[in-house]
């Protein structure tokens, strides 16, 4: 993963992060794992879970913490009703990105 | 900033031994945790990186020492979890908390300031166009 790329993502993991939890809960690793093999290669496991805590802190998932054998307690995070909303927000601003950047790409069309 | 910060957490008795509770959990991680963690602590308390100011610096330290703890556990390598840049970890880090800083009242003033100089400005506007402002 080259640079740019690494740049461009910081604005929309967040969103990525939140889309991931869509689908089910999970904790901050298995996260990470999934970024990694979708060939997020340069994502730190620090970065996903300091954007954990960030749309804990704005009410967007909820958190359980769920005993682990060895050190503490794993968090599992699952996005809730607020969290929805603002994941169904990014998608649409996603969407106009998207498109806009594809007509400037195809020469201002 | 810092000192303000120190201040707040020799506050109340509470918070003095959460931060007591804090310092031992960071003390009992081992190598290279302990280092690496001590290495963000101070980067935090030098209010660098923007850290709250009130309780919320307690849920954040707690969660700064959860994730060396579980790191340790999991023998997960140091750079796994900072990345490339330390830096640009600690500041993600710290502003991912909500809660005040120091530095809000001087971004409400600047706020304040370029309104007033807006309102000034459109009443220049409307005189020199012959009108009342």
């Amino acid at each position: 993963m080259g640079k740019q790329a690494t740049e461009m993502l910081k604005g929309i993991l967040e969103g990525i992060v939140l889309a991931i939890l869509s689908v089910r809960p999970a904790y901050g690793y298995e996260i990470t794992a999934w970024l990694r093999d979708q060939g997020f290669s340069d994502i730190a496991e620090g970065t996903v879970y300091a954007l954990l805590v960030r749309v804990e802190q704005r009410g967007l998932v909820d958190v359980e913490k769920v005993p682990s054998e060895k050190g503490p307690p794993r968090k599992v995070y699952s996005l809730n009703v607020k969290g929805q909303d603002y994941l169904a927000e990014f998608w649409r601003t996603w969407s106009f990105l998207a498109e806009r950047l594809e007509q400037l790409h195809q020469g201002g069309k | 900033m810092a000192a303000k910060w120190i201040e707040l957490v020799t506050g109340s008795l509470e918070q003095k031994k959460e931060y007591r509770r804090y310092r031992a959990r960071i003390d009992a991680l081992p190598e290279p945790y302990v280092t690496v963690a001590k290495a963000f602590h101070r980067y935090f308390m030098s209010g660098a990186a923007g850290i709250p100011e009130d309780d919320s610096v307690v849920t954040m330290l707690r969660d700064f020492v959860e994730l060396w703890e579980r790191a340790a556990a999991d023998g997960t390598p140091v750079r796994d979890i900072v990345g490339e840049d330390p830096v640009e970890f600690a500041d993600l880090f710290a502003q991912a908390y909500l809660g005040k800083r120091w530095i809000d009242n001087e971004r409400a003033r600047l706020t304040r300031s370029i309104e007033s100089a807006e309102q000034t400005d459109r009443s220049v506007e409307q005189t020199d166009r012959g009108e009342q402002p």
